[in-house]
């Protein structure tokens, strides 16, 4: 018994030994989805013979350890949720400038000097089917008396692209819109898969303002969920990858986001559901042009984030 | 010439010095071990409180954050809430387990070893997957609407609610410690009252209970910072029913960019200040008296028979089971077998294909169980031998600065998983250190050993208490090194607390999440983590299924060490 707790006692040690001799490799940092980074790691180092050491969260969190980490930093690469993330670390130096030559089809909106979108997810109605509610057509749809106690709102607070709809939205009419909402008895309810559970059993029928490629992937799947896009417009959310200037290992760090940006990295990325950075790559799903995107200032509204949040929790009560 | 008092003195204070000179190696034990695991990190967090920017290595702008966090308006209503909902969660564990834990050490309880299995469990269900699976099953169209036609979603999504959820996750803490400090006790000193004609009643109020208030008191305490510490429940139940708690503005502040560091430490560091004063509080209690009870004389193990009680004290066990244990369980188990959750509950939405998902290792789902329970294991024998040597110190040795000992042992209680793991990180990844835990498994060890270190100390520290000094003494007196006597006498005695802590630790180790989340080594999932990328990805058949094996494994797994145990001879049943 005990020789046995010994050995495992020392096998996690070992593991511990071994995991930490592996530094010639690039770590990245990516918000989910975990499916994604792990195919195109696998893809990557078959490619190349370099390995990847992935670490992946939401992006809050990954946020979280590389403030942390600030001191000795050990990621070379990032891929995050929100742009917003790619424009604050530019505006601290912490960005290598990177063009790849794969980010030639990348149309200009979506890359900068020191990043380039991987993929594109947008936020649309996640609606179920079997909810007995109408088909919603526009995000005003969801504030009829059929949707009454039925509607989820992800919290601006903790997704980048839910505020920036929250933000789009509440500008064009005052905040009318989410009154509305609350007073039809929608409720924020928490970050964007916590918002999407009770949908698919049935507890709600819709999101307001759902990530589209984990409703789509549920969709895939079976469930009876479908994602609208109003016509009226909605929010997308270009995933921002970037080489860090700390990066010991910066040639290796451009051949991964190289990678990412070739056929074969993009169709990895359209096969997760997400929309591919490059125009030349076809998608089983909607795709930016089909979609009409609303007009907002996004340096204007991330100033006003915090009166922003502070209106919302207003309406929908203390948080 | 012979003066008595000399006589009776000289010897004790020999015994003193020898106590402390033979303790010192348990004691160092125990201050080398904190220091690494609790101390380090520890300070980390304070400093980062009061240094801002401690994360780029400077110390520029002290204090500078610590008026806008504590001037912040909503932070009276969050720590009045966390103090709220920690008050309720301990009174609904005590009322529930109380009363189960004392008919469990009196009587004689019909299926009692089935009884203590089923109200093990909840300690296995992750609390994050138990509310799940409570509001699976209680909002509208959930399981329960499936069955019965109606649903109970506004009493979830309420303070009521969270209370109930919470208490059912940590009841079994109090559940086992009053079963088995009330079995120690034993009913040799209410019966001395009886006999000198206190009713039986009378006897238990006045006798057994407070006797057994070292286990009661130690038990409710790790409620309390359990209840305070707790991350999931609140954030699933209370957000919507507008109750904030201190731990999910911490989160909030560490996962909302931009970070605010200093304000989490700040705010974590009010929370184990609240911790520390239920400590203080629970060692002020117990020091107005002595709770010494095994004596080393024999004690009748024999109970009394239930009698007209026998159907009540049935259909209260089977109740609190079936809402502790059944409930979170079967939801579980339907969302695991469900093809779709959209599907709802019929026959052909039944589906295996997300438990054979998690055996072909899809995700890394096999990695992450061997990952966990790996370290589960390391942590449960690490926080056993500190615990066990820490709790020794306090309460056997005379040593100076044993208090100090004592402290750093609650420190942990109530610091939120994600501050320690920021701690962590801000201690163990500085440029200077020539070799590093961190990004390595070593790191989570390191994480679950502050975090659940108080659980062991605790536990033998509640057991070491009500061993009497003269049974040392007595082995002493006949010539046993203070080794001898530890290994011989001492262990021996607090085994089994110690035994059922380590258990404890390592169900908690192997599905600690929020630490994990953040501090887990690249390329490396534990079970919590592997459950919640899936959540976060709506694959939560896939999660719900691995939540499964797991809760299984980690069952069976110690029922099994204690099988084995038990026939070595190491514990008694």
């Amino acid at each position: 018994m005990l020789k046995s707790l010994k050995s495992i006692t020392f096998g996690v040690f070992a593991a511990a030994l071994t995991a930490g001799v592996a530094h010639a490799d690039v770590t990245v940092y990516t918000a989910g989805p975990q499916s994604l980074i792990d195919k195109l790691s696998a893809g990557f180092t078959k490619q190349t013979g370099i390995k990847v050491n992935v670490f992946q969260a939401t992006t809050g969190k990954v946020m979280a350890r590389i403030e942390a980490e600030a001191a000795n930093p050990v990621v070379d690469v990032l891929v995050s949720a929100s742009w917003d993330t790619a424009t604050d670390f530019a505006k601290r130096g912490w960005l290598v400038n990177y063009s790849s030559p794969n980010a030639g089809k990348v149309p200009d909106f979506l890359k900068s000097e020191g990043a380039v979108a991987q993929g594109i997810s947008a936020l649309g109605i996640a609606w179920n089917t079997k909810s007995g509610t109408p088909k919603p057509t526009e995000w005003a749809d969801l504030t009829s008396k059929e949707y009454k106690d039925l509607v989820n709102i992800p919290d601006p607070a903790q997704s980048g692209s839910s505020f920036e709809l929250t933000a789009a939205l509440a500008g064009q009419d005052n905040f009318k819109l989410f009154q509305d909402l609350k007073a039809n008895g929608a409720i924020i309810a928490g970050a964007n898969a916590d918002a999407l559970n009770p949908v698919l059993q049935g507890a709600k029928a819709a999101v307001f303002g759902a990530v589209d490629y984990i409703t789509l992937a549920s969709k895939a799947k079976g469930e009876a969920i479908d994602v609208i896009f109003p016509a009226s417009g909605t929010v997308i959310a270009p995933r921002p990858a970037m080489i860090l200037k700390w990066s010991k290992n910066q040639d290796d760090a451009k051949k991964f986001i190289d990678y990412m940006l070739s056929d074969e990295g993009q169709k990895t990325v359209a096969s997760e559901m997400l929309m591919p950075a490059r125009t030349d790559i076809p998608a089983n799903r909607p795709l930016i042009s089909d979609l009409k995107l609303l007009k907002y200032d996004t340096t204007a509204v991330y100033g006003k984030r915090k009166e922003t949040l502070a209106e919302i929790t207003k309406i929908y009560g203390g948080k | 010439m012979l003066n008595p008092t000399k006589i009776g003195r000289l010897p004790r204070v020999r015994t003193d010095a020898q106590r402390s000179a033979g303790a010192a190696p348990a004691a160092w034990l125990a201050i080398a071990g904190l220091t690494l695991v609790v101390a380090v990190p520890f300070l980390a967090v304070v400093l980062q409180g009061i240094f801002p920017n401690l994360g780029q290595g400077s110390f520029s702008g002290p204090f500078s954050s610590l008026i806008a966090t504590l001037g912040d308006s909503a932070l009276i209503g969050m720590a009045g809430n966390t103090i709220l909902l920690g008050s309720c969660v301990v009174l609904a564990s005590a009322l529930v387990a109380v009363p189960l834990g004392v008919f469990r050490a009196l009587y004689k309880i019909p299926l009692a070893p089935l009884w203590d299995l089923a109200l093990l469990v909840p300690f296995m269900i992750p609390p994050y997957i138990a509310t799940l699976g409570w509001i699976m099953t209680l909002q509208p169209r959930g399981y329960l609407q499936q069955i019965a036609g109606f649903n109970l979603a506004p009493f979830l999504f309420s303070l009521f609610g969270m209370t109930l959820v919470m208490a059912f996750n940590t009841f079994p803490v109090v559940y086992f410690a009053v079963s088995r400090t009330v079995e120690a006790v034993g009913s040799r000193y209410a019966d001395v009252g009886r006999v000198f004609g206190a009713t039986p009643a009378r006897a238990f109020w006045r006798i057994t209970l407070p006797l057994s208030a070292p286990g009661l008191a130690a038990s409710l305490m790790l409620v309390f910072a359990a209840a305070i510490e707790e991350y999931g429940t609140p954030a699933a139940l209370g957000r919507r029913a507008g109750f904030q708690v201190l731990v999910t503005g911490i989160d909030l502040r560490i996962t909302d960019w931009p970070i605010d560091l200093p304000g989490a430490a700040i705010l974590s560091i009010l929370l184990v200040a609240m911790s520390l004063a239920t400590f203080l509080l629970q060692r002020w209690i117990l020091a107005q008296r002595s709770y010494q009870t095994v004596g080393g004389k024999p004690i009748a193990k024999d109970k009394r028979p239930l009698g007209k009680l026998k159907i009540p004290v049935m259909i209260a066990f089977a109740a609190v089971s079936f809402l502790a244990t059944g409930v979170p369980l079967l939801a579980i188990l339907a969302t695991a077998l469900s093809r779709t959750i959209s599907g709802g509950l019929s026959f052909d939405n039944i589906s295996f294909n997300n438990f054979i998902l998690v055996f072909s290792n899809s995700a890394g789902a096999v990695n992450a169980l061997i990952n966990s329970f790996s370290l589960g294991i390391a942590t449960a024998l690490i926080t056993g031998l500190i615990g066990v040597m820490a709790a020794y110190t306090v309460v056997k040795t005379k040593i100076r600065g044993r208090m100090t000992i004592d402290i750093m042992t609650i420190l942990p209680n109530a610091l939120p998983g994600i501050v320690v793991a920021v701690g962590l990180i801000l201690a163990w990844n500085m440029p200077w250190l020539p070799v590093t835990p961190y990004n390595t498994a070593v790191i989570l060890l390191l994480a679950y050993c502050c975090i659940l270190l108080p659980q062991p100390v605790r536990y033998t520290t509640a057991a070491f208490q009500q061993i009497g000094d003269n049974l040392e003494a007595a082995a002493r007196v006949f010539g046993a090194s203070s080794l001898t006597a530890f290994r011989r006498i001492l262990l021996p005695l607090v085994f089994p607390s110690l035994a059922s802590a380590m258990l404890l630790v390592f169900a908690l180790a192997s599905r600690e999440l929020v630490a994990s989340v953040v501090i887990a080594p690249v390329g490396m999932q534990t079970i919590a983590t592997f459950i919640w990328r899936q959540f976060e990805q709506g694959s939560i058949g896939l999660g719900m299924a691995m939540a499964f094996i797991a809760i299984l494994i980690t069952t069976l797994l110690p029922l099994l060490l204690l099988m084995l145990l038990r026939r070595s001879g190491l514990v008694a049943d």
